[in-house]
């Protein structure tokens, strides 16, 4: 079923309509359909806009639209990729943020990846074993470094420019 | 001598039950509706013996009027909003209810058996209203409609005594998880078909158990998201004999018992033979549905995101007798290659674009088509979204298969070249309409001139149904259309420079046509105003956005969306606000 998505009370489309169809209604002067076409189609083509998608291109149905939309939401196809340095290895790896849920994630995947022990935030340790652990830590906005695992995770993600794990 | 005068020579010399049995062989609506103008008599007995009517525009005539002439109604087919309004260019609240219809037809006398609506506001006191007003009611359809809840859907399974059938497709449900499939009553065996997949809410799992295991007659059966695997499991062992499933959520692990129970319900269920659904599923859960694949004739994948172009080319492959397919682009070029070679009996294929932000991963393009046009003789019906099309690709199409009925391309970006030579795709659709004599439905996309109108309007003589969007270059694109295609009946237009000298070039073929809808282009208020004027069977609508509440009265003002169409009851009297009947 179609409702325009200027309606508050639509509980379908959680995408904002972008007013393709609708650019220069009032306009009285002739209007030039390849700006409209431009204005709408970057939507669809370019990345810029990010999610937003007009509501009534491509012509499919809303449950259809929907059942995508989820899915998108589900396997996000963005990354964020990280270099990854530690103590004593003069050649960094590369991480992919996004492909990880949560510190925890993060932390095996670290730990896979460089075969130590990873100390951060909301890490148990065995204090009379100090120097088999290393510490996580991330280089933020500002420059300084901070042990992994104080802050939200998603607050973290937009504050985080790299990672180094340290010898404790 | 014999013959004597011409006026005294009676036609029927046949008893009326003679010829009402006769027009009992007759079911097309087509037919029928020509039989009943044939002469006075056959039109009483026509009518009289009238069980389906089918009424493609619910404001075309009145519920008082259908009463009247056809007092033996069985089934009525009824159609609301516009074709556009599933794409979101009709404003909520539009129109489209049925309540008058329900209410005027349970005043009468009429004995309703089965309803089948389309687009329609379907409010819950319909719902119940219809469920007590008839008593031999069987079959109730509902296609993309909204307006009510699943306490409607309780009235229906509480009290329609006989129900066979209760189908629900992609409408918008306001699901108040209650328990609607428990209010079937126990006394309640006669189900035949029963599909609730467009319902988001939780069902009562124990109810459903109950209700196939005591509906012996049920053939087919479309789950929702909510029903798990293992019900599902459960379900099939109730129900060997569906001919029709749908599955509602079906991811499991491979190694499961579950999984070992489903696929030996499965393996009982050899009728089988259109299967969709899938509404949760990952890749390695499809193995489990091999076993009855190669009987089926209808796949329908296409809410099935999650399976990728490797997974759904394995699954096909098994699938030879396959004679509809509906698909995500996922499957890519080389799946439909696969598709191909594998399924010579196709006859349908729809292809449903899966990627919404133009990351451009997934999608098929040109050679996917042209692959399934070589080894797929049958097709007759075709739903394409893909990234994009050439000419030669086309008249490649055209050529292999000249059997279209439905022609269907849509490129997601719009008015897209041909990236070959970069020019417009008239020669590609024109080798289309040429080649396909028997063409009743297209619709176009890429980029397009007036040249393409030229050979729509030479060739495709059966066209009934057109879709144009972000196509032509003026008028003289939308006058071919209106003057060659004899058969049109519905015309759509958006976002195309065709304005008021096309839309009153010929007024009267308006009468000819069920509905024109045109948004986004040249039309002006005062052409529409014109138009109106000259054409009192028209009913001449101009939706405002909810933005333009202040609709200014310049009949410069080029109009935002237009809907006409003919009717023999003049104008609606339930338009809201934001519609303006001229």
């Amino acid at each position: 079923m179609g409702r325009a998505t200027s309606s508050s009370s639509s509980s379908i489309e959680s995408s904002n309509h972008f007013a393709f169809s609708s650019t220069g209604a009032s306009a009285s002067s002739q209007r030039d359909l390849s700006t409209d076409l431009q204005l709408g189609l970057s939507i669809s083509t370019s990345p810029p806009y990010g999610r937003e998608q007009p509501s009534d291109w491509p012509p499919i149905k809303p449950p259809l639209r929907q059942a995508l939309a989820e899915e998108e939401n589900e396997c996000d196809s963005a990354t964020f990729f990280v270099k990854v340095y530690m103590d004593g290895i003069p050649i960094g790896r590369k991480l992919d943020l996004l492909a990880h849920e949560s510190y925890y994630d993060l932390i095996r995947t670290l730990q896979h990846m460089f075969n130590t022990n990873i100390i951060w935030a909301e890490a148990e340790v065995d204090g009379d074993h100090y120097e088999k652990y290393h510490v996580l830590t991330y280089e933020d906005k500002e420059g300084d470094w901070m042990m992994v695992g104080d802050v939200p995770w998603e607050m973290f993600l937009s504050a985080v420019r790299r990672l180094k794990i340290t010898k404790c | 001598m014999f013959w004597g005068n011409r006026k005294t020579l009676k036609m029927n010399y046949f008893p009326d039950e003679v010829l009402e049995h006769v027009f009992d062989f007759i079911s097309s609506h087509k037919d029928r509706n020509s039989v009943s103008l044939v002469c006075k008599s056959w039109y009483k007995i026509e009518r009289y013996s009238r069980q389906r009517v089918f009424i493609g525009n619910c404001y075309s005539i009145s519920p008082e009027r259908l009463i009247a002439r056809f007092p033996g109604l069985k089934s009525l087919t009824l159609k609301g909003m516009p074709h556009f309004a599933d794409f979101n260019l009709v404003p909520h609240d539009w129109g489209g209810f049925v309540y008058p219809w329900i209410k005027a037809l349970a005043k009468s006398r009429i004995g309703l058996e089965e309803l089948r609506l389309k687009r329609m506001v379907v409010s819950d006191e319909s719902l119940e209203l219809l469920s007590k007003s008839f008593l031999n009611f069987k079959s109730l359809v509902l296609v993309s409609c909204e307006g009510f809840t699943t306490d409607g859907l309780a009235a229906i399974a509480a009290n329609c005594r006989f129900l066979r059938e209760l189908d629900l497709q992609e409408n918008e449900v306001d699901d108040h998880r209650g328990h609607w499939l428990s209010s079937f009553p126990e006394s309640c065996t006669s189900l035949v078909s029963l599909n609730f997949a467009c319902l988001k809410g939780e069902i009562n799992l124990g109810a459903i158990e109950r209700l196939v295991a005591r509906s012996p007659n049920l053939k087919s059966l479309r789950l929702n998201r909510a029903v798990p695997f293992d019900t599902l499991q459960k379900l099939l062992m109730q129900a060997p004999q569906l001919v029709d499933l749908g599955t509602g959520n079906f991811v499991h692990d491979p190694s499961s018992e579950a999984y070992n129970k489903l696929k030996s319900a499965i393996q009982r269920c050899k009728s089988i033979r259109s299967l969709s659904g899938f509404l949760e599923v990952a890749p390695h859960c499809m193995s489990a549905i091999y076993p009855i694949c190669a009987n089926l004739t209808f796949l329908n994948l296409s809410y099935a995101p999650g399976l990728h172009g490797n997974d759904l080319t394995k699954l096909i492959q098994h699938c030879r007798k396959l004679q509809r397919l509906w698909i995500l682009d996922c499957i890519g070029d080389k799946g439909l290659g696969v598709v191909a070679s594998t399924c010579k009996e196709l006859q349908e294929l729809r292809v449903f674009p899966s990627d919404l932000i133009g990351a451009g991963n997934a999608a098929v393009t040109e050679e996917g088509l042209v692959h399934i046009s070589a080894g797929c003789p049958k097709l007759n019906s075709l739903l394409y979204f893909c990234q994009q099309m050439t000419n030669a690709a086309l008249i490649t199409v055209a050529k292999n298969c000249p059997n279209f009925i439905r022609f269907r391309l849509c490129i997601l970006d719009p008015q897209k070249p041909d990236p070959v030579t970069n020019q417009a795709l008239d020669e590609g659709f024109g080798a289309i309409v040429q080649s396909c004599k028997g063409l009743k439905r297209l619709s176009l996309s890429g980029l397009l001139t007036d040249q393409v109108f030229l050979y729509i309007g030479m060739y495709a003589e059966q066209l009934e149904m057109l879709s144009i969007a972000f196509a032509g270059d003026s008028d003289k694109g939308m006058l071919y259309v209106l003057n060659g295609c004899k058969k049109l009946r519905k015309l759509e237009i958006r976002d195309c420079p065709f304005g008021n000298e096309a839309l009153l070039e010929d007024v009267g073929k308006y009468e000819t046509m069920r509905s024109l809808w045109m948004s986004s282009c040249e039309v002006t208020l005062g052409g529409c105003k014109t138009l109106a004027e000259k054409m009192p069977s028209l009913s001449v609508e101009i939706i405002n956005e909810i933005e333009q509440m202040e609709f200014s009265l310049d009949d410069m003002q080029k109009v935002e969306k237009m809907y006409l169409y003919r009717t023999l009851v003049g104008h609606r009297k339930d338009a809201p606000e934001f519609v303006w009947i001229l």
